[in-house]
C-alpha cells in the first residue's frame, strides 16, 4: 500500500524546509502498482511494485539544480536535498529563469477508487481468466495485461504552493491471436476497476481475430482510411508531442509556429488539452504544481496553443496553462491529455460511405521522420482491413504507412460519434473518437 | 545488501515458495544538458530497492519495494508467493527452468576516472563549450550538448545457493546541432544521435570523444543539410554507417530471436518475431558475409557483466554464423522450453522489474574491406550516417530507417549531400543482400541504452558492434 496523500504532502514540506536555497520545490510521487501480464491462454508474468520518489529543485538566484531519491530517512533525504543545492550552486545563471509559480487554486476531482485499489492479484488473475477464456473456446490465443495503479503526487514549493491528489487507474489490453494470420486487439482504461468488463473485452479482441484471419496483399498507395480510436490516439499523440508544446514552437519546429491562428487543419478537427474531464484520468494539477488549464489547441481547424509551463509563459509572455513535466527535461511542457471533439458519424456509416479504403485497427512502432509536418512512418497490427463498396471485405496483413499527420488531418472527411479514454502506460490519456481520413499513404506491406 | 537478500529468500521459502531469487540494487545517475547556451538540466539521483521473484504453486511472482526495513522485505516476499499463487488460476504447466551453477563471486565493469568524481564545473564547462562551437552556423538555430553517469551495485542470490555482487559504471555524451530549413528541422548529431554514445566506462571514455573538437565540424554538416538534396525514390545499392548497421541489428537480429518473443511471451506488446523453433540451424538469415554474435563479455560494453539477473555466467554464443541462424538468445525458462541451457541472457530494468531476456553485446563481426575500397568498388548507391528515425512491424520483418545524413555514390566516389535520406526492407532479402562488410580496423561497439520491451515498461541497456556494411537492391526515398 502506498502512502497516503496527507503523508506525501508532509514530506513534500519537509523537503523543502530540508533545502537552504533561496527558493525549493519538492514533487513527492508514491506508487503502488500491479501488472499481470498473460500470453499462450496463460499468466506468464505477474508483478508488483511499491515506490516513494522525492525530488528535489533548489533554486539560488537564477541558478537551478535538481536531486532525487527513493530513501527516505532523513539522512538521506537532507543529503538529497543538499545535492540539489550544490548543483545549483554551479548552474551558470539563467536570465530568463522566473521563479517557482506561485500558488493557484486547483480543481479537486475524485480520481481514487476503493475497488481499484482492492482490484488484488487474486481479482487480477481472475479478469485475466475472464479474458483469456472467450479466445481459448474459440480456439484463439489470448495475450495481454491486467494492471492496476494507484499512485498519489504531492507538490510543495516555498511560495506555498501546496498541492497533492491520489489517482487509480485500470488498464487492460487483450490481443487475440488466431492461426491463420488473424488477430484482434481491445483495450480498456479507466480510474474505476467496478466498471471493467473483462468478458466483454476478451470477446471484442477474439471476434476481431476471427474476422481477419487469412489477410490478403495490398498495394502500396493512397487510401481512404477509417481509424479506429486507438490509431488516433497514436497520431494525436504526435501531434501533441511534436506540435503543441511552447518549446517546440519557440523553436520553430512546430507546425504552428508562426501560424497560430490560422486554418491549417480540418474544420472537423476541434481538439483540446483537458486534464479537467470527467472522463479521463491522471492529475489535475502539473509538476510544479500549477493547475492544469482546459487549453484549446484546435478549434474548428484553426490552430491555438501551445500549452505552457512556468518558465516557457514567461518567456512566451503567455498564460502559464500548468503542463509542465518533472524537471528538468528536455521537452519543455507538453499536453497529456488530449480530446478530440466528437463527430456525427458512427464507424458503420463511415465504412458505409468509403468506395475503397482501408480499416485500421491500431498502429504499431510509428516514429517520425519529419517533426515540423508529424510526418510518422509505423505499421498496422491486430485487425486492418479493406473497405469495398461500403463494406469490410478482405482482411489485409500489415501495412506500413509514411504519412504527414498534418496533411492527413487536413482532409477530415467525419468524425466518430463514440470517444473511448485510449491511453500509455501512465500519466495520461487521449479521449478520441474514429476518423474517416480522405488519404493515407501505405509505402509497404509485410509478409 | 546480502544481508536483504537472504532475509528475501528465508521468507520467501516461509511462506511456500519452490523457487526463489532477490535483487538488491542501487542505481546512481548524474545527468547534465546545455540547450542552445542555456544549462538546461544539472540533475541527481538514487534508486534502491529490492526484487523478489517467486515460483509457488508452479507459476511466477514477483514483489518489489523501497522500503528495505526486514518487516517490508519479508511482507514483499508473502505478496509474491501471494501472486504466483494467483497467477496459478491460469497456468497450463509448471514453470521450469534450465540448471545453473551455483555462484558466490563478485564482478565489476571497467572505469578508470570515476565520473562522479569529476566536478560538476568541470562537465558543465566541456558541455558549455561543444554547445558553443555548435553555436557557429547561422542556420544552425538549436544545439544541444549532454552528459550522463550511471552507477549500478546490485547483489543477486537464489534459493539454489548463488549469491553474486557485481558493480559498473556506465558513461554518455552527444552533440546535436539542429539547422532550420524552409519548414523543416535538420539535426545533425556526434558521436551519436539518441543521446550520443554509452559505454560502460568513466570520465576517460567522455575525454575520448572530443566533443569539442567534433562540434564545429557537426555545426558545419547541418547548416549543408539545409540546401543538399532531397533523398531519390528509387531502389539502389545502400552503405550503412556502423552506427546505422549497430540499429539495424539491434530492430533486425536482435528482438526477432529472442526466445521469449518467438515463444510468444511478448506477443500483445511487443510482439513477436518470424523466426520459429524449427528454423535454429536451417533458416538462411542472411548472405555468407553476416555473423551475429551475442557476447557479454567485451570489455567496455553497455550489453557486459559477470552474470546475468538470474545469475547465468556472461557467454559469448553466435546467432547467425555465415548468413545461416544458428541460436536464441534465452533465459531460464525460454530455454527450458526448447531443451537447452540459458546462453545468459536474462536482465532486468532495475531492482522492480523482473529479468526478460535481452540483448547483451549483439555484433556483427567485422568482414575484410577497408572503407574506401567499399566506396570506390559501388558504382551508383547512396551512403546513409546516423539514424533518425526506426520502425519496424510486430513479427519484425517489414522495417524502415531514416538517417541525418547521406551521399550519393557515383563511379566510386562519395557526391552530393542527401538529406533525411531513408530506406525500408524486409529482413531476411535485406541481409540476404548483404554483400560486403568493413573490416575490424573500423569496427566500433555501439551503445544503445534506449532499448524498450516488456510491460511495465523496461529500458536496456545494450549495444552492438559494427562496421560499415554494403547490400544491395535497397528501396530508398520512401514516401519522398
Amino acid at each position: 500500500m502506498r502512502i497516503s496523500e496527507d503523508q506525501a504532502r508532509e514530506l513534500a514540506a519537509r523537503a523543502v524546509a530540508l533545502t537552504p536555497a533561496d527558493e525549493a520545490e519538492a514533487v513527492v510521487a508514491a506508487n503502488d502498482a500491479a501488472l499481470t501480464r498473460f500470453a499462450n491462454n496463460r499468466i506468464h508474468q505477474n508483478v508488483a511494485e511499491e515506490d516513494t520518489t522525492v525530488s528535489v529543485r533548489a533554486v539560488l538566484g537564477k541558478r537551478t539544480g535538481v536531486a532525487s531519491t527513493n530513501r527516505l530517512d532523513d539522512a538521506a533525504l537532507k543529503a538529497c536535498c543538499e545535492s540539489a543545492v550544490a548543483a545549483a550552486r554551479v548552474a551558470p545563471e539563467d536570465a530568463e529563469y522566473p521563479g517557482l509559480p506561485k500558488p493557484a487554486q486547483i480543481e479537486r476531482i475524485e480520481r481514487v477508487c476503493a475497488s481499484t485499489q482492492a482490484f488484488d492479484a487474486e481479482a487480477r488473475a481472475k479478469a485475466a481468466a475472464a479474458i483469456i477464456e472467450q479466445s481459448r473456446f474459440r480456439g484463439l490465443s489470448a495475450a495481454g495485461t491486467v494492471a492496476r495503479v494507484d499512485y498519489a503526487v504531492a507538490i510543495a514549493n516555498s511560495h506555498g504552493v501546496d498541492a497533492a491528489m491520489g489517482v487509480t487507474d485500470v488498464k487492460a489490453t487483450v490481443l487475440s491471436a488466431g492461426t491463420d494470420g488473424g488477430s484482434g486487439w481491445a483495450s480498456w482504461l479507466g480510474c474505476d476497476a467496478a466498471q471493467f468488463a473483462p468478458e466483454a473485452l476478451g470477446d471484442e479482441a477474439a471476434m476481431l481475430a476471427q474476422r481477419s484471419d487469412d489477410p490478403g496483399s495490398l498495394e502500396p498507395g493512397a487510401y481512404a482510411v477509417v481509424l479506429a480510436p486507438e490509431a488516433v490516439s497514436d497520431v494525436l499523440d504526435f501531434l501533441g508531442y511534436l506540435g503543441f508544446g511552447a518549446q517546440a514552437v519557440a523553436e520553430k519546429a512546430s507546425f504552428i509556429a508562426g501560424h497560430e491562428g490560422e486554418l491549417l487543419l480540418s474544420e472537423l478537427i476541434t481538439l483540446t488539452e483537458n486534464a479537467l474531464s470527467a472522463e479521463t484520468v491522471g492529475l489535475t494539477f502539473d509538476f510544479e504544481g500549477s493547475p492544469k488549464r482546459r487549453t484549446p489547441l484546435v478549434e474548428a481547424g484553426v490552430v491555438r496553443g501551445p500549452v505552457t509551463d512556468s518558465y516557457w509563459a514567461a518567456k512566451l509572455g503567455v498564460p502559464n496553462t500548468g503542463h509542465a513535466l518533472p524537471a528538468p527535461n528536455p521537452y519543455g511542457p507538453l499536453p497529456m491529455n488530449l480530446e478530440l471533439a466528437a463527430g456525427k458519424t458512427s464507424v458503420d456509416e463511415m465504412i458505409a460511405s468509403v468506395e475503397r479504403g482501408l480499416y485500421v485497427t491500431r498502429f504499431h512502432y510509428v516514429n517520425v521522420e519529419d517533426p515540423v509536418r508529424v510526418t510518422l512512418t509505423g505499421m498496422t497490427r491486430d485487425g486492418t482491413f479493406l473497405i469495398e463498396n461500403g463494406r469490410l471485405t478482405q482482411p489485409v496483413k500489415n501495412i506500413r504507412f509514411t504519412q504527414s499527420a498534418v496533411d492527413a488531418l487536413s482532409d477530415v472527411r467525419a468524425v466518430g460519434d463514440r470517444r473511448v479514454l485510449v491511453g500509455p502506460e501512465e500519466g495520461g490519456a487521449n479521449l478520441t473518437p474514429a476518423l474517416l481520413l480522405g488519404s493515407w499513404n501505405v509505402t509497404g506491406q509485410t509478409r | 545488501m546480502k544481508d536483504l537478500v537472504t532475509t528475501a529468500l528465508d521468507a520467501a521459502a516461509s511462506a511456500g515458495s519452490t523457487y526463489a531469487d532477490a535483487r538488491v540494487v542501487l542505481t546512481s545517475e548524474e545527468s547534465i544538458s546545455v540547450r542552445t547556451g542555456r544549462v538546461e538540466g544539472i540533475e541527481s539521483s538514487e534508486s534502491l530497492g529490492i526484487g523478489i521473484r517467486v515460483i509457488a504453486d508452479g507459476a511466477w511472482g514477483f514483489a518489489s519495494t523501497s522500503a528495505l526495513t526486514p518487516d517490508a522485505i519479508r511482507t514483499a516476499a508473502r505478496q509474491a508467493v501471494a501472486i504466483a499463487r494467483a497467477s496459478a488460476i491460469t497456468a497450463a504447466a509448471p514453470v521450469r527452468l534450465s540448471p545453473v551453477g551455483v555462484f558466490d563471486d563478485v564482478w565489476r565493469g571497467p572505469c578508470e576516472i570515476d565520473p562522479f568524481k569529476i566536478p560538476l564545473e568541470e562537465k558543465l564547462a566541456l558541455l558549455l563549450a561543444a554547445d558553443e562551437g555548435l553555436r557557429t552556423q547561422e542556420l544552425v538555430t538549436v544545439t544541444s550538448a549532454s552528459l550522463g553517469f550511471i552507477k549500478v551495485e546490485k547483489v543477486f542470490g537464489s534459493s539454489e545457493g548463488s549469491m553474486i555482487e557485481q558493480s559498473y559504471v556506465e558513461s554518455s555524451a552527444g552533440i546535436v546541432a539542429y539547422a532550420l530549413g524552409d519548414g523543416e528541422v535538420l539535426p545533425r548529431s556526434y558521436p551519436n544521435s539518441h543521446g550520443g554514445q554509452s559505454v560502460q566506462g568513466g570520465w576517460e571514455a567522455i575525454l575520448k570523444l572530443d566533443l569539442i573538437g567534433n562540434a564545429p565540424r557537426v555545426a558545419e554538416e547541418a547548416a549543408a543539410l539545409v540546401s543538399a538534396i532531397p533523398c531519390p525514390a528509387t531502389t539502389t545499392t545502400v552503405i550503412l554507417d556502423a552506427s546505422q548497421i549497430a540499429l539495424q541489428v539491434h530492430e533486425s537480429v536482435g528482438h526477432p530471436t529472442e526466445l521469449d518473443r518467438v515463444l510468444g511471451d511478448e506477443a500483445a506488446f511487443a510482439g513477436t518475431s518470424f523466426v520459429q523453433l524449427g528454423d535454429l540451424g536451417s533458416l538462411r538469415y542472411g548472405s555468407k558475409h553476416v555473423s551475429v554474435v551475442a557476447d557479454a563479455t567485451v570489455p567496455g560494453s553497455l550489453g557486459s557483466f559477470g552474470y546475468d539477473d538470474e545469475g547465468v555466467p556472461a557467454q559469448r554464443d553466435y546467432i547467425v554464423h555465415e548468413g545461416l541462424f544458428t541460436g536464441f538468445q534465452s533465459s531460464r525458462e525460454a530455454a527450458a522450453a526448447i531443451g537447452r541451457a540459458s546462453n545468459g541472457c536474462a536482465r532486468a530494468d532495475g531492482w522492480n522489474r523482473i529479468p526478460l531476456v535481452r540483448m547483451t553485446t549483439l555484433s556483427l563481426e567485422p568482414g575484410d574491406w577497408s572503407f574506401d575500397d567499399l566506396i570506390a568498388d559501388t558504382d551508383d548507391g547512396i551512403y546513409f550516417e546516423t539514424n533518425s528515425s526506426w520502425s519496424i512491424d510486430d513479427r519484425r520483418l517489414n522495417f524502415q530507417f531514416a538517417c541525418e545524413i547521406g551521399w550519393e555514390i557515383k563511379g566510386g566516389k562519395l557526391g552530393r549531400m542527401i538529406k533525411n535520406p531513408n530506406y525500408t526492407g524486409i529482413t531476411p532479402k535485406f541481409w540476404a543482400g548483404c554483400d560486403a562488410v568493413c573490416s575490424a580496423e573500423h569496427w566500433q561497439v555501439w551503445g544503445v541504452p534506449n532499448c524498450g520491451k516488456g510491460e511495465p515498461m523496461q529500458v536496456a541497456h545494450v549495444a552492438h558492434g559494427a562496421s560499415p556494411a554494403r547490400f544491395r537492391d535497397i528501396q530508398v526515398g520512401v514516401g519522398r
